[in-house]
């Protein structure tokens, strides 16, 4: 068999998603308040998380003992509410090494996109490889890949990762591994179930007629017309990873001091609850933001890349 | 067919297992062993004294007398012999509970409270003993729980749950002293944090770069802020409450010049981030009264060795079990965060366990420290053996094996309803010694037990509810750490301290009812320090306090 000559191809390539469906659904989502309010926070978190030196005013691992008159765990200063201005300005107060708060909550916002874009992206290129094989191929190699996926997912995936981090170590790196493979069956699950509904469409028979090579036709073919799910799934899938990222930095497990992480940063002023508070407000409220944000994104997303629910909707 | 034998095999099961239930030992029922009158004294003894510890015998030599003969001359006998670890229960009992390990969950001892139950991950509940020989405890009932969380423990506190509380944590100590419900009990136990190195690793092989960090360090910078008021920053490494604890030379002042100086003649300039060495900083994320906020601490100090020395530090937490284990076997590479609280009132409980030959936790041992802690060790004269700790606390100072940082104070707290609360220097807090008000007392301590057999137990929270239930000879006082009898009534050594008689107190009776005689001590002892004893098996079988206090075991077997 050979590879068909790339002017013979470009009929049927009519059948990948096309501009217009890009502008249908992008017209479907702008339509829906929370998916709005969901990309207007995340744009907001991605700006910060790409201008943090310029809005932090201080350097978040920087102790400030011996810099400003000082306290550790000291409250928030803000002179627009009558802190006195010959104090220095903490909004967020300082953390128990003094450190100010304020700025280390907006570089936890770099910590905590890179982990979530990190880890799907990783899930997704591996689950995706594993799924499409799987659907494509079919037989054995089917039921070798999926029995494995299904081993994964068999366990509860917090429990995973931990398992996954005793064996790899402490650490953010190790944790993000851990998020990513316990990430990866669900991606694969989702794009097998798509190459199998896709592989037996019309145009597909036709490009494999005209003698095109399976990696040709799951690259070119059925991959772009299985993205609407797996873009929404990602989006989703971001929000969990953010949330579980937290959890193991907040035991221990994941990002170690002095990083400005969030779950960190809750983990270790826990005990601080009652005496100060805004240590774990602020980063608790960074999570459940940025979490609210891609989760709003991705069932706004969903609903745009799915014409039954926008009839649904509309009624 | 099947599912017949799979009834059969199932009730089968069953039954086995109500058979094992009904035959399992019950330490509330009637004794399942007999007593063991007095009629022939037993003793224990080591082959010779070439084992290197210093217990050559102990002997019973009459129903109420042992007899100690040491290898070596100990001073601070009295001391130790007051500690929890060395606890008297029925020999009768050792025979019947060791091999099973019972023991480790049902105490069989001579104190004001006995164990009558024990809920693993809630509580441990004491009831007054209707026979104990002294004064009757106020409250019948006394429940022990714990809480790992500061905060979780003061809330108790305000709510009313518990009546007293261990460790309030630093920033909830002006909370308990401006709350009119409550007594803030502050700790006095003398304790030190230290910053450890291991010299066989390198950087820390070159005792310039020891000392180098040790002048590099902001120690008062450290106490100041992540310490309670009433803490101080070391000048030696054992406390001045200490008598010799002191002698020498005080510890470096903090001299940024001099310290980058040493570490560029010493081979580690700075490159051109301006990074000399990069390594780690171990620590377990344990409250203690010596680091009372450990996390901190650990950032504080890779902090200050960044912008103070140009080194990297990375802060690694471990586990508790897996630090010590690692960190006493001088196993970390890199710097380790540790403490400790005094066990008993003399100097040696500080020197000559960290810095003694056979201790490999700074790396290879110092004779230049350790051969004074000997000399010193034998007299018992504090003016006779003064210049031998000038000269070890000295040789400490300039070999740098680890850095000593504060004295931490601690508090405990309780409600203000309790009457005659108090948190003594040595050794836990005596249920039996409050008043709530009521029948039950209940008391909340950082962590769970692991086993209530101390004699083969090193943590805190198991020491304090042993003490609760099984007696020592003597007992140190609520206010200092002078000894005075428990079962013994007195205790006295003759005139070079290697042979120590105790008389014991008569009447007394255990828990399962038994009387107490000087067998009783004889075993219980023997259990401890006779590696070859049938009853050497305790919970994890090394009896620490046995081998470190009396500088090995009787019959060790060799490695």
């Amino acid at each position: 068999m050979t590879t068909p000559a790339a002017e013979t191809l470009p009929a049927i390539s009519q059948a990948a998603p096309s501009n217009s469906l890009l502008r249908l659904t992008m017209r479907r989502l702008f339509r829906q308040r929370n998916a709005i309010i969901g990309a207007t926070i995340l744009a907001f978190l991605i700006l910060v998380a790409i201008f943090a030196p310029a809005l932090a005013p201080y350097d978040p691992t920087l102790s400030l003992l011996d810099i400003e008159p000082v306290t550790i765990r000291q409250e928030p200063c803000i002179h627009l509410f009558g802190c006195p201005e010959d104090q220095a300005q903490h909004i967020m107060g300082l953390d128990g090494n003094a450190r100010d708060q304020f700025s280390r909550v907006i570089f936890g916002t770099r910590i905590s996109l890179f982990i979530g874009f990190s880890t799907v992206g990783l899930a997704i290129i591996i689950g995706t490889l594993l799924g499409a094989v799987a659907g494509y191929a079919g037989g054995w190699l089917d039921n070798v890949i999926m029995r494995l996926m299904d081993v994964l997912l068999a366990f509860p995936s917090f429990l995973l990762a931990i398992a996954i981090i005793t064996v790899l170590g402490r650490g953010l790196q190790n944790a993000l591994y851990a998020i990513a493979i316990v990430n990866i069956p669900h991606f694969a699950r989702l794009i097998r179930a798509s190459v199998l509904s896709i592989k037996e469409q019309e145009f597909v028979a036709a490009t494999r007629a005209l003698g095109a090579s399976p990696v040709w036709i799951l690259m070119k073919r059925i991959l772009p017309n299985a993205l609407p799910p797996l873009i929404v799934q990602a989006t989703l899938s971001i929000a969990g990873a953010i949330l579980e990222a937290a959890a193991l930095s907040f035991l221990g497990l994941g990002a170690q001091e002095p990083a400005s992480e969030w779950g960190t940063m809750l983990g270790r002023e826990r005990g601080q609850v009652f005496t100060a508070p805004y240590l774990v407000f602020y980063p608790g409220f960074a999570i459940m933001l940025t979490v609210l944000a891609f989760n709003l994104l991705g069932d706004g997303l969903r609903d745009a890349m799915d014409p039954r629910l926008s009839q649904v909707s509309k009624r | 067919m099947r599912g017949n034998t799979l009834l059969k095999l199932v009730s089968l099961l069953v039954l086995a297992g109500l058979l094992l239930a009904a035959c399992a030992p019950d330490p509330t029922a009637d004794n399942p062993y007999e007593e063991i009158d007095y009629s022939e004294g037993l003793s224990v003894a080591a082959a010779s004294c070439d084992y290197g510890g210093k217990i050559a015998s102990i002997e019973a030599t009459d129903r109420l007398t042992v007899v100690f003969n040491l290898c070596k001359p100990d001073p601070a006998f009295l001391a130790k012999a007051a500690f929890t670890p060395f606890g008297i229960q029925p020999r009768e009992y050792l025979d019947y509970a060791a091999a099973s390990k019972l023991i480790l969950e049902a105490p069989v001892g001579t104190g004001p409270y006995q164990v009558t139950e024990w809920e693993r991950g809630d509580h441990v509940t004491f009831t007054a003993f209707a026979d104990y020989w002294g004064a009757a405890p106020a409250a019948q009932t006394a429940v022990l729980r714990w809480a790992a969380e500061g905060s979780a423990r003061l809330v108790e506190l305000q709510a009313g749950t518990a009546d007293m509380i261990t460790n309030v944590s630093p920033a909830d100590i002006a909370t308990v002293q401006g709350d009119p419900n409550l007594q803030l009990l502050f700790n006095v136990n003398p304790n030190v944090f230290y910053v450890g190195f291991t010299n066989t690793f390198a950087p820390f092989d070159n005792a310039d770069v020891r000392r180098a960090i040790a002048m590099g360090l902001d120690r008062q910078r450290i106490v100041d802020n992540y310490y309670p008021a009433g803490s101080e920053v070391a000048s030696h490494f054992t406390p001045c409450s200490i008598p010799n604890g002191c002698a020498g030379d005080s510890w470096y002042e903090t001299d940024l010049e001099a310290a980058n100086a040493m570490l560029d003649a010493a081979g580690f300039p700075r490159n051109d981030e301006g990074v000399r060495f990069t390594t780690s900083i171990y620590y377990r994320d344990v409250f203690r009264g010596y680091l009372p906020e450990p996390g901190l601490v650990a950032v504080e100090i890779s902090n200050q060795l960044r912008e103070n020395l140009g080194i990297e530090a990375e802060v690694v937490v471990m586990e508790s079990g897996e630090f010590i284990a690692q960190g006493t076997q001088g196993l970390l590479d890199g710097i380790h965060l540790l403490g400790w609280g005094a066990d008993y009132p003399h100097v040696t409980n500080f020197l000559d366990f960290h810095f003694g030959s056979g201790n490999p936790q700074f790396g290879t041992a110092h004779p230049e420290i350790y051969e004074a802690l000997e000399a010193a060790a034998v007299l018992a004269d504090v003016a006779a053996a003064e210049p031998h700790y000038v000269t070890a606390n000295n040789a400490i100072r300039d070999l740098v094996p680890m850095i000593p940082i504060a004295h931490g104070a601690s508090a405990d707290a309780a409600l203000a309803s309790v009457t005659g609360a108090y948190v003594p220097p040595f050794g836990a807090t005596q249920f039996a010694f409050l008043d709530p008000g009521k029948d039950t007392l209940v008391f909340v301590q950082n962590a769970e037990p692991i086993s209530l057999y101390c004699a083969d137990e090193t943590d805190g929270e198991s020491l304090r509810p042993c003490q609760q239930s099984v007696e020592t000879l003597l007992e140190y006082g609520q206010t200092s750490g002078d000894t005075s009898g428990e079962l013994a009534t007195a205790c006295t050594g003759n005139a070079d301290s290697t042979v120590w008689t105790c008389t014991l107190r008569d009447g007394v009776t255990f828990h399962d009812g038994s009387s107490f005689d000087a067998n009783d001590v004889v075993a219980s002892w023997a259990a401890g320090i006779d590696a070859a004893s049938p009853n050497h098996i305790g919970n994890t079988g090394t009896f620490d306090y046995f081998a470190y206090l009396w500088d090995g075991l009787i019959n060790a077997p060799t490695e």
